[in-house]
């Protein structure tokens, strides 16, 4: 139960980080492919839009920034690993990323 | 120590994995000042060459080669465009090629170094003293010298593809450029070199293809498809596009400056390959976007119907069957119409690269909200209108000095000149105010640095662009 309430933390705090040029938040995007509990710490599994992502640098930073302090209560550490398999595609997003960025779902 | 990996598997898609450095690797991104006082330089550039411009109006159309427009031209290529080039590309060569620059402290005297130089020589050309052509000459290539020391580290990095392999070339063809001018400079009065139109051909086409084009033939293969979030693998155009424009140049280049017409002819056929492959790759990208088309797409299209234009005055100068008058003219508008496709490029994808920057700099500043109290985002850094006006003038002032240059009317270069001055207000304002005015909302308490974000995902920026 602990461990389903602290990735359910997680997850809100990644929808607090945005990306800074979509105006996006990255659960929205479809940037985080997985949060589970390993041995005690919390991983998160993201992606980026392209490797060449100009956030690159900062968005994973902030992802690990925020998760660290919501679960920190529950005496997780996070640990972040970026995966580029398999790819972003846009069908990632949630409905509401999909418009904003023009790619409407009927 | 927070723990963070990345995991790039065997299907990882190609560019490399960590174009940024850390988290993922060693930190190779300068200090935000270093692109940024290039940025801001090339922003008073670009006003001063619009005001040289109008004042230059009534002699340049008479003389495309007269020391009045010597004096605009040089302001433009040099003070502006060339110095907004190579700040761009002490920012972007260590993040593509994963390797920091020689010296940081070098990259903040350079653009000091290089915009003197730059204004030296053009108010030798414009005012005299003589002795200011070569000493303003000299300086300049100083800068240039610096630039390309200093990028030489991230520049020599192996297997980084495409991007890197054109600004090696660019850089190149820079100094070779530079290296003219600084020979011409000195033998003003000597005589040996007398400058000819087909050497002034020469030097303007090794500036504007070989270093400025080649640049952004390069430089767009790595931020089209990630400003558009477009996915190609198996895309060649933009190799080839750099392989052909530097190929090309490298042949145009020479037949021009001793006159062989059939090197010049067939290094012009393969430079118009590659440019033309270069739009190919541009629609390609645009067919794979996973985002709607904004502003920065709007100017990126402009400048390629201004490069299509160059290239249609390029052949008409070379092949068409007219008067030397009108081939001067033709030349002179191809080379005002290159100059017009860097412009917008560089212009349009400076609203992207600036506000990345700067909102860089201020998150680590600890600024991480906008004054509305949202998540600082990179459209909290500039006015959406004031872009949008500033396309339509760069536009407006694109148009005006090549249709000036051709009709041989100076109301409609010094037209031109008013509208490029008025563009460079725009964006100086627009872009440098900016984290100006976020960080003064902050000091006077209209706001907050930081903050919870907002919990309607991407409502006040879809608001904003539209």
């Amino acid at each position: 139960m602990t461990d389903t309430n602290a990735i359910e933390q997680a997850r809100e705090a990644l929808r607090q980080v945005y990306d800074p040029e979509l105006g996006l938040d990255i659960v929205a995007l479809g940037l985080v492919y997985g949060l589970s509990v390993e041995d005690g710490r919390l991983v998160i599994e993201m992606t980026l839009t392209t490797p060449g992502c100009p956030v690159s640098e900062n968005l994973p930073q902030q992802a690990v920034e925020a998760v660290s302090a919501a679960v920190a209560p529950f005496g997780m550490p996070a640990e972040l690993r970026v995966v580029w398999d398999p790819p972003w595609t846009p069908e990632r997003m949630d409905d509401h990323a999909a418009g904003t960025l023009g790619f409407g779902r009927t | 120590m927070i723990p963070v990996s990345a995991t790039t598997p065997a299907t990882a898609p190609s560019g490399g994995a960590n174009p940024g450095g850390s988290p993922l690797g060693p930190p190779s991104v300068p200090p935000a000042i270093v692109p940024l006082t290039f940025l801001v330089a090339a922003a008073i550039g670009l006003v001063g060459f619009g005001v040289v411009l109008a004042f230059a109006a009534d002699g340049l159309v008479v003389d495309p080669r007269g020391q009045a427009a010597l004096a605009a031209v040089h302001l433009g290529l040099l003070a502006f465009l060339s110095t907004a080039v190579l700040g761009a590309l002490h920012q972007f060569a260590p993040v593509v090629g994963v390797r920091p620059l020689r010296s940081i402290a070098v990259g903040r005297v350079t653009p000091f170094v290089f915009f003197a130089g730059a204004v030296a020589l053009t108010t030798g050309f414009a005012h005299g003293p003589e002795w200011l052509v070569p000493a303003g000459g000299a300086v300049a290539f100083t800068g240039i010298a610096l630039a390309a020391w200093n990028l030489s580290q991230p520049l020599s990095s192996r297997g980084k593809g495409t991007s890197i392999l054109g600004l090696r070339l660019s850089v190149s063809f820079l100094i070779a450029t530079a290296a003219f001018g600084v020979v011409y400079a000195f033998d003003r009065h000597t005589g040996w070199f007398p400058l000819l139109s087909n050497r002034v051909l020469a030097h303007a086409h090794l500036g504007l293809l070989g270093w400025l084009g080649l640049t952004y033939v390069a430089v767009a293969e790595k931020l089209w498809p990630m400003f558009l979030l477009a996915h190609r693998p198996k895309a060649q155009a933009g190799d080839w596009a750099v392989r052909l424009l530097a190929t090309g140049t490298a042949l145009l280049v020479p037949g021009l400056l001793f006159g062989v017409e059939p090197l010049a002819i067939a290094g012009g056929i393969v430079a118009i390959t590659g440019l033309g492959a270069h739009l190919v790759s541009l629609a390609g990208v645009i067919r794979h976007r996973r985002r709607r088309l904004e502003l920065l797409h709007a100017f990126v299209l402009a400048s390629s119907v201004a490069l299509v234009a160059a290239v249609a005055l390029g052949v008409a100068a070379g092949l068409a069957d007219v008067g030397s008058d009108t081939r001067a003219r033709l030349a002179a508008g191809e080379v005002a119409a290159l100059f017009g496709w860097i412009t917008l490029a560089v212009i349009g994808h400076a609203h992207k690269i600036v506000p990345f920057i700067a909102w860089s700099a201020l998150r680590e500043r600890g600024f991480t909200n906008a004054p509305g109290g949202g998540p600082l985002l990179f459209a909290d850094l500039f006015d959406g209108r004031v872009a949008r006006a500033t396309f339509v003038g760069a536009c407006a002032a694109v148009v005006l000095v090549v249709t000036g240059i051709l009709a041989a009317s100076s109301t409609t270069v010094l037209a031109a000149g008013c509208a490029f001055a008025t563009v460079g207000v725009l964006v100086l304002a627009n872009l440098g105010l900016g984290p100006r005015r976020l960080t003064r909302a902050v000091a006077t308490g209209r706001a907050s640095p930081v903050g919870p974000g907002p919990t309607s995902n991407g409502t006040r920026l879809t608001e904003e662009l539209a």
